[in-house]
């Protein structure tokens, strides 16, 4: 076994230091695990809609490119990405430390989500009045799926920074509070990009 | 957004009647009187002793990886016993309902079980089998083995490692809770589809299938999450990549495989339950849905499942198999390179499922020689074994009996499932009885796994091996009812017979299924084997050493048999793929460490017993639709974790004279010892 | 290539014993016209490549432990653990029987392929036109109808010896396999689509067809009698059914398809089959027709079913 060293006087057989392990870093290692399954269960929804979206799966109803509101998926990407993009300045005051700003920049990010989700159900609530609703056919039945499954990562993701607001007060920047800002950080950036792909390809490649 | 119900349904009570109650049907009430003793005996036990507060503290809110993975490994014995029984019954119900001759009991107009009761029977066989007896013993061997052999003291996440558990443990109890409130499903393990859609599913059975699987996978996924954060993160000093012991490189690839798969599966019934509950279209033949697709999906989780459950258990021989060799594994990198080969394999092979769906040739092409593939990786862990064994001196205990065995299984059913993988074959036998003996073998090689480990590492854990005589008649038994159920079996598949019959056509079947039911003796036999192993050893209790089997060789075996609870005292250094050996060679495997220095541990929760329960509430409540109930448990979970989540955790700390009074007396520091109220760490502080 | 002494070697051996020294019973040792012959051809090929590597590895699995057994103190190398021939060979032998196999199997997916098998291009008799016959998986039984001869029947297929046979095969509710162990290959009936699959007999005999996949309360009944007859006798046949009162259109159909479970398999038989009737079929399931299986079915079959036990015990 080449692995076979003799061992010496001085050979350490026991290491006492070992114990002191970074707690952050194996939180961040294992969130970044529960991403990748999360977004396995978008690719297995992506497939889903690759699958279903063929001519055979509208059953007489409308397609991709009826049901897809462009203009307000545009202004949808645009509040998701402003969401992001005040998560990330919260993100710039947590390094130097000011309760006031990541609150702020919080709490914007809360509004623009919000907003995403009112254009997100005024134009589901509309399909559906339309007599278009998931029970309409397989497509549709895909579309809100994809839809409403990333709609309710960004409802958790609300919940999530409600708490966190509450915790910034109470706490400050423990270490728990600041993983888990680090986390949802990544949470929200992670479905920002889904919405991106959504946007790309059941909007985009649905119209045109 | 209307959906189809057929029955009653009140707001209170949901679906839920008394008609849903079996209390006409003679097994289930003899299912249910079983049950309730054994229930009566052990909580009667429990509450005589006054051991509730014990079980309470020391087990139910434990985070102790090794008595999570006891627990583990005890809920995936129970469900074991039980997916035994429905093999019982569905030998016993084929070999009475042979022919049109054969005579009707009870109700049946063949054999004793009527069709929509045999149904639930086989389907709740293969699902308690697979997901709730193998996968938590396996995920238990894992959670005990993992953090020992790489010199942890604990998982990464031993709250989540809890939870887990919990979740696992809901699943399972919605199974069993199936068997006395309505129907369990009747569309197999996979859920057959369209088969298991309201139209021709309009009861409760598909329902508590897809739920207990849906809670029971998102406790997998954690559980997968959890190992791999170990498994990266908390390596002792000194351990790099390529001195990893292959069982926890097994594990590790395992759980990438179950990372990554189990939401896959997560999205299949997800998208069945949209089916079911708010009337979409993905599945059914009509307005679109594509029931192809759910067989595409489900394949795509089910066939890296597979190899999820086998990984572990080559993991176990390569464990074993040196140990009792006194030799180093053969070919170390090829084994690991091997591992990971299958695990990626198997990613591409699903479809191999359903050759006689029409697939084009050129595709049926692509499967059939991914399939192939697998063999050769597989191959060359049996080369590896055996070149192990190969100027070995080796001690034929019963791991290694099991072991041994296993690589057979393996050869028979490497040998038809490669069979099976050539569409020209597959044709012929696809869906016969054929496959079901293929892929027995299978398990049943993993089941050798599965009791090699349980031998190997009870020790460990206890302190005292098991009984090596009970152990070898237990070993007989199972090996003999084994090959009496499985070859003939393998003969009516290449008589033509179907899967899931509760009635056979063909009376001429009749002296090989008689052989089944003789195998099927010798297995109830191997149970009872089983028990009195337990039995015997429980009882006479022989002290076992730390290397309990004289010539282990990993982390493990370094520290105290039975294990303490913090592990290693001192995390130790390590020097070679096999420390241990590496310090028997250089006669230093009695080495003490000179100093102890404090340990931080993890407070007990009981969070994710109280997770576990609402759980099983909320799948309760959505299977009778019991809306509330789903609700109010769903809010609850989440009320409970935001709580949790302004709780500061810190755990508590052992000091070094503490550690080192309980390493001169092991006994007070060993998993089944009640141990000591400790203060947590912030009124220690305060102190 | 003429193989068929190798089923007295190897799994077949304790089979035999098992099955009382009759190969009759393991119906896939007979296989009955060229589709048949050749999986059956392919199985033993197969089995034979693998057996050059699973018997001297089982040899090996029990040599092993024999040979290195402490007590016996046979040669020990406590440190050997690797060797470059082996781990060569342990890669390469496995590759090389994989390679052979992965040629065999590539083979017989386009000899058998069950919509166009090549190995009935090259059959003796393609000078008659291929017989149609649309097959129908209905919650619990099959139909068959003769597209060309306006004729159907309810678990009763007969075709003639010698004629190359086309099936079409749907559902009308749910996955059901059509399988007649050594005639045709296993082929999915599956509702909203359609799936084929082709055979030939060359001689007269009987069968015995199956569903293979689990499709509900009546599945095991859902076998069929397929009764391969001499040509003459299939005109006969045919101008018999032609001649019976029942007849089938989608009205007629419809009452048909709803869920029932026909113990014993009994057959019946229609003429004047509506002209597109399979079409219809599959273009209603694709509409979202669906003949719903009543609870009280999936539960109360023990009920009908045991009287119907009780009444008429069995059949023959």
């Amino acid at each position: 076994m080449a692995t076979m060293t003799k061992a010496g006087p001085d050979t350490r057989l026991w290491n006492p230091e070992a114990d002191e392990h970074d707690s952050i870093s194996a939180r961040t290692f294992g969130f970044w695990l529960y991403m990748l399954s999360d977004a396995l269960i978008f690719t297995g929804l992506f497939a889903s809609y690759a699958v279903l979206s063929t001519p055979m799966n509208l059953a007489g109803g409308p397609g991709p490119a009826q049901v897809v509101n462009i203009t307000e998926g545009f202004w949808q990407t645009l509040l998701i990405l402003g969401s992001v993009l005040s998560y990330s300045l919260a993100s710039v005051a947590l390094k130097a430390g000011n309760k006031g700003g990541v609150a702020l920049g919080i709490v914007v990010a809360m509004g623009f989500a919000a907003a995403f989700l009112g254009f997100g159900l005024h134009d589901l609530g509309g399909l559906m009045a339309a007599g278009n609703g998931p029970d309409r056919s397989a497509y549709l039945s895909m579309f809100f799926t994809l839809i409403a499954t990333h709609g309710l990562h960004m409802i958790f993701g609300l919940l999530w920074m409600l708490v966190m607001l509450v915790q910034i007060a109470r706490f400050g920047f423990t270490a728990d509070v600041v993983a888990r800002l680090l986390n949802l950080r990544m949470f929200w950036q992670f479905q920002a990009t889904v919405w991106v792909l959504i946007y790309a390809y059941v909007y985009l490649m649905g119209a045109y | 957004m209307h959906v189809d119900l057929q029955g009653p349904w009140s707001p209170l009570l949901g679906r839920l009647t008394l008609g849903a109650i079996p209390y006409t049907n003679p097994i289930l009430i003899g299912t249910f009187i079983f049950a309730a003793t054994i229930a009566l005996i052990v909580v009667g036990t429990v509450l005589y002793f006054r051991k509730l507060p014990y079980l309470w503290r020391e087990w139910l809110t434990t985070v102790d990886h090794k008595k999570i993975g006891v627990m583990y490994i005890l809920v995936g014995l129970v469900m074991l016993f039980r997916g035994f029984i429905d093999g019982v019954m569905m030998r016993t119900q084929q070999v009475l309902a042979d022919g049109p001759h054969s005579a009707g009991y009870l109700g049946a107009a063949h054999g004793y079980l009527p069709p929509y009761h045999f149904d639930q029977v086989y389907s709740a066989h293969g699902t308690i089998m697979l997901i709730f007896a193998v996968t938590p013993i396996l995920a238990g061997l894992g959670n005990i083995i993992v953090p020992l052999q790489i010199g942890a003291r604990d998982m990464a996440f031993p709250y989540l490692n809890a939870v887990s558990l919990w979740l696992t443990v809901a699943g399972a109890a919605l199974v069993m809770v199936s068997l006395f409130v309505g129907d369990f499903s009747n569309a197999a393990w996979v859920g057959l589809m369209p088969l298991a859609e309201l139209p021709y599913n309009p009861g409760v059975g598909v329902d508590y299938w897809m739920w207990a699987l849906q809670i029971a996978s998102i406790g997998t996924t954690f559980n997968a999450i959890n190992i791999i954060v170990t498994i990266v993160k908390m390596r002792a000093p000194g351990m790099g990549w390529f001195r990893l012991p292959v069982f926890t490189w097994t594990m590790l690839s395992t759980n990438i495989i179950g990372l990554t798969a189990f939401p896959v599966l997560t999205v299949a019934l997800a998208l069945l339950g949209a089916d079911r509950y708010l009337g979409t279209h993905f599945f059914t033949a009509g307005l679109g849905g594509n029931f192809m697709l759910y067989i595409d999906l489900f394949w795509i989780w089910g066939h890296p499942e597979v190899y999820f459950l086998m990984l572990p258990a080559f993991g176990v021989f390569s464990e074993v198999i040196p140990t009792f060799s006194e030799k180093p594994l053969f070919g170390y990198i090829t084994m690991v390179a091997a591992t990971f080969a299958i695990a990626g394999i198997g990613w591409s092979v699903w479809a191999h499922h359903f050759f006689t769906m029409g697939l084009a040739p050129n595709s049926i092409a692509f499967f059939s020689a991914a399939t192939m593939l697998v063999g050769i990786p597989t191959g060359v862990k049996a080369f590896n074994w055996l070149f192990t064994m190969y100027r070995g001196r080796l001690t034929i205990t019963t791991p290694m009996l099991w072991s041994i065995t296993g690589i057979v299984l393996l050869l028979v059913g490497g040998l038809t499932g490669m069979m099976l993988s050539a569409p020209a074959i597959d044709y012929t036998v696809h869906n016969s009885v054929f496959v079901v003996a293929h892929f027995h073998c299978m398990v049943l090689a993993i089941s050798a796994g599965i009791f090699s480990a349980v031998v190997y590492w009870w020790p460990k854990v206890f302190g005292f091996k098991l009984d090596e005589r009970n152990g070898l008649a237990f070993y007989w038994a199972f090996v003999i009812g084994s090959v009496l159920v499985f070859v003939p079996m393998f003969g009516l598949g290449l008589a033509g017979e179907t899967r899931r019959l509760d009635y056979l056509y063909d009376p001429q079947w009749m002296p090989l299924l008689i052989a089944e039911e003789v195998g099927i003796g010798f297995y109830f036999l191997s149970v009872l084997f089983f028990l009195r192993m337990l039995y015997v050893s429980l009882r006479d209790r022989v002290p076992a050493k730390g290397d309990a089997w004289e010539t282990g060789r990993t982390l493990e075996w370094m520290t105290h048999t039975p294990v303490p609870f913090y592990n290693f005292a001192v995390t130790p250094q390590v020097h070679s793929r096999d420390e241990l050996a590496w310090r028997r060679a250089n006669g230093l495997e009695e080495a003490k460490p000179d100093r102890y220095v404090p340990i931080h541990m993890p407070s007990n929760t009981g969070v994710p017993v109280i997770i576990g329960l609402l759980a099983a509430a909320f799948g309760f409540g959505l299977i009778w639709r019991i809306w509330w109930l789903s609700g109010v448990s769903l809010l609850a979970i989440m009320v409970l974790v935001i709580i949790r989540s302004f709780n500061k955790n810190e755990g508590y700390i052992l000091t070094a004279a503490e550690i080192e009074a309980m390493e001169n007396k092991i006994e007070t520091a060993s998993v089944i010892a009640e141990q000591p109220k400790r203060l947590p760490l912030s009124e220690v502080e305060a102190h | 290539m003429n193989l068929r002494f190798l089923r007295y070697f190897g799994l077949c051996a304790p089979l035999l014993m098992l099955g009382g020294c009759s190969t009759d019973v393991f119906r896939l040792f007979h296989p009955t016209g060229p589709v048949a012959d050749a999986e059956y051809r392919y199985t033993l090929i197969l089995v034979g490549v693998m057996m050059l590597i699973i018997l001297p590895t089982l040899a090996l699995t029990i040599i092993f432990p024999l040979r290195y057994r402490k007590a016996r103190k046979a040669a020990y190398a406590p440190d050997w653990s690797h060797s470059l021939g082996i781990e060569i060979a342990a890669w390469g032998v496995p590759f090389l029987i994989t390679a052979v196999l992965i040629y065999y199997s590539f083979n017989g997916i386009y000899a058998v392929n069950p919509y166009n098998p090549k190995i009935l291009d090259s059959a003796a008799s393609t000078a008659t036109a291929p017989l149609k016959v649309d097959v129908i998986s209905t919650d619990w039984q099959w139909l068959f109808i003769y597209p060309d001869q306006h004729i159907a029947t309810i678990d009763d297929l007969v075709v003639p010896a010698g004629r190359r046979v086309d099936l079409r095969l749907t559902s009308t509710s749910v996955m059901n396999a059509f399988y007649i162990p050594q005639v045709a290959a296993m082929m999915d009936a599956m509702p909203a689509m359609y799936t084929k699959d082709a055979f030939l007999v060359n001689k007269p005999g009987t069968f015995t067809g199956f569903s293979g996949e689990f499709s509900g309360a009546g599945f095991s009944w859902m076998h069929f009698a397929t009764r391969v007859v001499p040509t003459a006798d299939f005109e006969n046949w045919v101008n018999q059914v032609q001649a019976s009162p029942k007849q089938l259109d989608y009205t007629a159909f419809q009452k048909l398809a709803q869920p029932t479970v026909n113990i014993g398999a009994k057959p019946s038989y229609f003429s004047h089959v509506a002209p597109g009737l399979f079409d219809k079929v599959v273009q209603a399931a694709m509409h979202g027709v669906v003949y719903n299986v009543p609870d009280s079915l999936t539960k109360g079959v023990a009920d009908d079913e045991g009287k119907a036990g009780a009444k008429a015990p069995a059949h023959s």
